[in-house]
């Protein structure tokens, strides 16, 4: 999801008729678009933009495309005149294996103002973000053309060339600025994992940019008084680099800029022949409706077809044989297989329209065992008085450690956590158990809770997800006897035989603490909570508690889960 | 007053009570209590039945007590210092105040006071620290004297003249004592009639039941204005008898339960569902990683190879593919499940046809936790496939859903993206409160997910939000208390 800020008003003028805000809501969906939020004081719109392979609409130039085909205000694909710039880009073969793709054009008569700035850098920035994978795939750079002579040269430099990087006065070598300049901690990685420096040039030696980090100072700002730009976008991938420059250009010319071509001038080593960008040329895909029809479960003849497909903003040929040829405008790159056109299609006819069908698939429909034999666990604990909990799966290693008196164990941790408080995953039960007990001491007692819940555990080939029981009574007079009738009660009704063996263990109170086990395997802990750990968590009343492992017993149908 | 009385109950120890309280028309609580041999916890809770019935009336009389203080008995018993220091003097002036403690043996305090009040009647001479008689013959007053005397004999004494210089001199205190007498309003005699002895017995007992005397016992009425003491039993937790309800729905409509694990595969969480490697959902701030191990293994199964396939040249399905280099070490690595379509990708190999699968499960995403969001949630997740199936279909799934499980009918649907399905649609309700919600999800599988599992016939992915349902349905609206700790919401969350 994507998410931008939008002028009301704007939006308004673009499509010439007042909207209000709920008729705005629901054009927008037709772009997979929400309204967020909206600040009337600032005319502000708060929209979220669901594709994330569409970046042609992550502006709202983008959106109203969308909207005035579904409201018959335009339709077909957006065309615009290219003229040639006779601006050229020199490609150098040195950048074949790191950033080798580049697509450039020119724009004249742009009527900038600080509003469009913005709107533009917004686009920008979430192009680059997103769909140019934080500008390692591709990003864009936009610069003052009246400083720029032809050819442009995009090449590697040496670490102690120098330029003025945006937002700086001075001159720094390009290793400083990948050290030190903000966006260089930002993106200098991309840079680096290259072992080389692309850089882009104009003829006379001046520097526009290092891609994809910054922008030179001077000719890499764009103003209110700036009236024609140089556009390029550098990348990993030749697709995207010119889906990109494509989209930009379309949403200048929809402003009312003149769009220039410029020719791309590449070493056979990235690609054999010259290019000139913005590539135009449609691509298309070939329909056989028959199959659309089955997919969707409606009637379209080609005729009605290509009327759909033009209120999308596509072109479209009726072909003999009930087939239609389908070309896609030149900003979108998302169209992979006729499912996609199906969904175009599909759009158009509005899915409130077109009647949802009765359920025809019969089939038996059943709990799993595992959830059966959880349930029945959870109905016995409950009838022995407890309270069951639903508890977070990821917590805080000292829940499971110190808060129980425990060492340090092998637990599972994530890589990346937002915060200590869910960083590892719980690998037992009864230690959150104890966590919750402590989170009451003003509730009377006594207090009696269980969590029937997914533990994960792993050992040197496996990871997997088991299901536990755990019950814990928190009462003035409460005594292990409390914890092993329950236990044994449980046991008894699940038919299953099992030993309690005495154990030191250093959660629990020695000689008030044992060892489940079921036929000879080891499955579960029963016992009095040491004092210490009552001491520590402040709660002033025994504690007893016990856990065991369901995928031990044997009359139950629980299974442990294998990650791999 | 009038003469017809109301008939009263009274327990058979309330009617002894009054009929002796009625004897006297007052009595003091002391002395009743030595006439009934009743503890006075006992006796003031039957006299609240005659009270409550007007019959009685409780007095509380408050009286001022004097009582001599430690200094008060010393004195009481030694003569008052003053008394004391003036026979000092007659066998030895002048003497220095120090000299006249040692002779006393009383402490500074007392000695300045009496020093203080002798001078103070012009009855000695202090001349630089040596103490003598003054010219003046004046007698001690003896009032005081005899005051504390009689005090300490524990009569009473009149000490209003007093009161100020004793207090002054701590030599007593003064507190208020409490009497508490009972009065009679209506003659026991007058009331007779209108009385109904009822019984002192609270409850049946298993003796009464087995000896018959249960026929000859009246129970005392039970009091129904009480409130009854709080009353907590076991319960399953409010969120997690909603899903089991959910569950239950979902088993009525046919579908199987299915279940997978909690740390996951990239290659079950992504690749097979046609996320591409690169994709931003698969980045560090959307996904979580786990460390020790970060990596496990991948399927031995062909459709790996498919997979791959799929992502590089859209396989045998006509896509384009996403057209890059898939890496399988990149797919081994382990994440903890984000999203419920896993299980669903997991269920696709060997797939029965017709089938229609649900699975609720935890999935995991690095949000900070706040008042919507968490980084542990449920979701609802599920697969319908049958080779007649199609779009309108999935309309039907949603329909259903928003009606009988949402019981939501006022719904719409909006077009939505997943990287996996084709068209996508999202379930959108209205709610007269909140506005728009999105309630749930669906699409068809793009058939780059579908064919490396050699599945030709058409799958429909679902999703529910049931953590967002629920809060709905219970007005709950901090999605933190899915998961509370909190024990009086578990003892006490309403049901319906």
């Amino acid at each position: 999801m994507v998410s931008i800020k939008a002028s009301y008003t704007k939006i308004q003028e673009f499509l010439g008729k007042e909207l209000s805000l709920e008729e705005l809501e629901e054009l927008l969906s037709f772009a997979k678009t929400e309204i967020d939020d909206y600040v009337k004081e600032e005319d502000m719109l708060v929209l979220d933009i669901k594709t994330s392979n569409r970046p042609d609409l992550w502006c709202a130039e983008g959106m109203i495309r969308e909207i005035k085909g579904i409201l018959d205000m335009e339709k077909g694909i957006p065309s615009y005149e290219v003229k040639e710039s006779g601006f050229s880009v020199k490609v150098d073969s040195s950048l074949a294996s790191s950033r080798p793709y580049i697509a450039c054009a020119i724009a004249k008569k742009i009527n900038l103002d600080d509003f469009y700035i913005k709107q533009l850098m917004q686009h920008s920035e979430k192009i680059d973000n997103s769909y140019g994978r934080k500008r390692k795939r591709s990003s864009i750079g936009m610069y003052n053309l009246s400083m720029i002579q032809s050819p442009v040269l995009y090449q590697t430099a040496q670490k102690s060339h120098k330029f003025t990087p945006l937002g700086y006065e001075k001159e720094m070598t390009l290793d400083k600025i990948l050290n030190e300049h903000e966006k260089g901690q930002e993106f200098g990685q991309i840079v680096k994992d290259y072992g080389i420096y692309p850089i882009l040039l104009s003829a006379d030696g001046m520097t526009l940019s290092l891609p994809p980090v910054i922008n030179s100072n001077d000719v890499g700002r764009i103003t209110e008084d700036t009236t024609e730009c140089l556009i390029e976008v550098t990348g990993t991938n030749f697709e995207t680099v010119n889906v990109v420059l494509n989209i930009l250009c379309q949403t200048m010319a929809d402003h009312g800029a003149d769009i220039y071509s410029v020719v791309i001038e590449y070493p056979p080593e990235i690609h054999k022949e010259q290019v000139i960008t913005p590539i135009l040329e449609l691509e298309s895909i070939i329909i056989e409706l028959d199959i659309i029809e089955k997919y969707l479960d409606v009637k379209i003849n080609s005729t009605k077809a290509k009327e759909l497909m033009q209120k999308r903003r596509f072109e479209c040929e009726e072909l003999e044989g009930n087939k239609i040829k389908v070309m896609i405008p030149p900003y979108r790159k998302d169209i992979l297989h006729w499912v996609d056109i199906a969904e175009e299609i599909v759009i158009a006819l509005d899915y409130n329209k077109i009647g949802p069908t009765k359920w025809k698939v019969l089939t038996t429909g059943g709990l799993l065992p595992e959830t059966e034999s959880e349930n029945l666990v959870r109905e016995i604990l409950v009838g022995a008085y407890g309270i069951e909990l639903v508890t977070n799966i990821l917590t805080d290693p000292s829940i499971l450690t110190s808060n129980v008196n425990l060492d340090k164990q092998e637990l599972i941790k994530i890589e990346n956590p937002v915060s200590q408080t869910y960083s590892v995953l719980r690998n037992q039960l009864f230690p959150n158990l104890v966590n919750v007990i402590s989170k009451n001491t003003h509730e009377s007692y006594p207090q009696i809770i269980f969590e029937v819940g997914e533990v994960v555990r792993m050992d040197k080939n496996d990871v997997w997800t088991q299901t536990n029981a755990a019950f814990c009574i928190a009462d003035a007079d409460a005594s292990f006897e409390d914890a092993h009738k329950r236990l044994h009660h449980l046991m008894k009704l699940l038919n299953t035989e099992y030993k309690i063996e005495s154990t030191t263990h250093p959660s629990f109170t020695d000689g008030r603490c044992g060892i489940i086990s079921i036929k000879d395997i080891q499955c579960g802990i029963i016992g009095e909570i040491n004092p210490l750990i009552l001491e520590k968590n402040q709660i002033w009343v025994p504690l007893v508690c016990f856990e065991v492992e369901l995928p031990s017993i044997p009359t139950l149908n629980c299974k442990t889960k294998k990650t791999y | 007053m009038s003469s017809v009385k109301k008939k009263i109950s009274l327990a058979p120890e309330v009617v002894k009570l009054y009929k002796e309280i009625s004897l006297k028309d007052e009595i003091s609580i002391d002395e009743l209590k030595n006439i009934t041999k009743l503890d006075h916890g006992k006796l003031e809770y039957l006299l609240g039945a005659l009270t409550s019935n007007n019959l009685v009336e409780r007095i509380i009389e408050v009286k001022k007590k004097v009582l001599l203080t430690e200094a008060g008995e010393i004195a009481a018993a030694n003569q008052l210092v003053e008394r004391r220091i003036l026979s000092a003097l007659k066998e030895n002036q002048p003497i220095n105040s120090s000299d006249l403690s040692k002779i006393l043996d009383c402490d500074n305090r007392e000695l300045n006071a009496g020093i203080g009040y002798l001078k103070k009647q012009g009855m000695i001479d202090i001349v630089q620290g040596q103490i003598s008689f003054s010219q003046k013959e004046v007698e001690v007053s003896t009032d005081i004297q005899e005051i504390l005397v009689e005090l300490s004999k524990g009569n009473e004494v009149d000490i209003q003249n007093y009161e100020k210089t004793l207090l002054q001199r701590s030599l007593i205190t003064i507190e208020d004592e409490k009497k508490i007498i009972v009065k009679t309003i209506v003659k026991f005699e007058e009331m007779k009639k209108n009385i109904v002895e009822t019984s002192d017995i609270s409850r049946l007992t298993p003796e009464m039941i087995r000896n018959g005397t249960w026929r000859k016992t009246k129970l005392r009425e039970y009091n129904l204005d009480v409130s009854p003491p709080e009353f907590f039993t076991g319960r399953k937790q409010p969120y997690a008898r909603f899903l089991d309800e959910v569950k239950q729905k979902l088993v009525a409509y046919g579908f199987q339960e299915m279940r997978g694990p909690i740390v996951e595969l990239e290659y079950w969480n992504f690749d097979a569902l046609f996320q591409a490697q690169d994709h931003p959902a698969r980045e560090w701030s959307d996904v979580y990683r786990i460390t020790n191990p970060s990596k496990g293994k991948l399927p031995k199964e062909n459709h790996v190879k498919f997979v791959q396939k799929a992502h590089e040249d859209g396989y045998d399905t006509g896509s384009k593919g996403w057209r890059y280099k898939w890496d399988p070490m990149k797919s081994a690595r382990l994440v903890l499940r984000a999203q419920g379509t896993s299980v669903s990708a997991r269920t696709l190999v060997d797939l029965p046809i017709p089938s229609k699968y649900f699975s609720i499960s935890r999935c995991f995403r690095p949000d900070t936790t706040d008042a919507t969001h968490l980084s542990e949630f449920n979701q609802a997740e599920g697969i319908v496939c049958d080779p007649s199936i199609t779009f309108r279909d999935l309309l039907g799934i949603l329909e259903t859903f928003a009606i009988e499980i949402s019981e939501a009918p006022n719904y719409t649907f909006k077009p939505d993206y997943y990287p996996f399905t084709e068209p996508s649609v999202e379930l959108s309700v209205k709610d007269p409160k909140i506005g728009h919600i999105e309630y749930g999800g669906a699409g068809i599988f793009r058939p780059e997910v579908t064919r490396p599992f050699g599945i030709d016939a058409p799958v429909i992915a679902w999703g529910l939000g049931v953590d967002r349902l629920f809060m709905v349905k219970y007005g709950i609206t901090d999605i933190r208390e899915l998961y509370s700790y909190k024990l009086d919401w578990l003892r006490s969350a309403r049901m319906s």
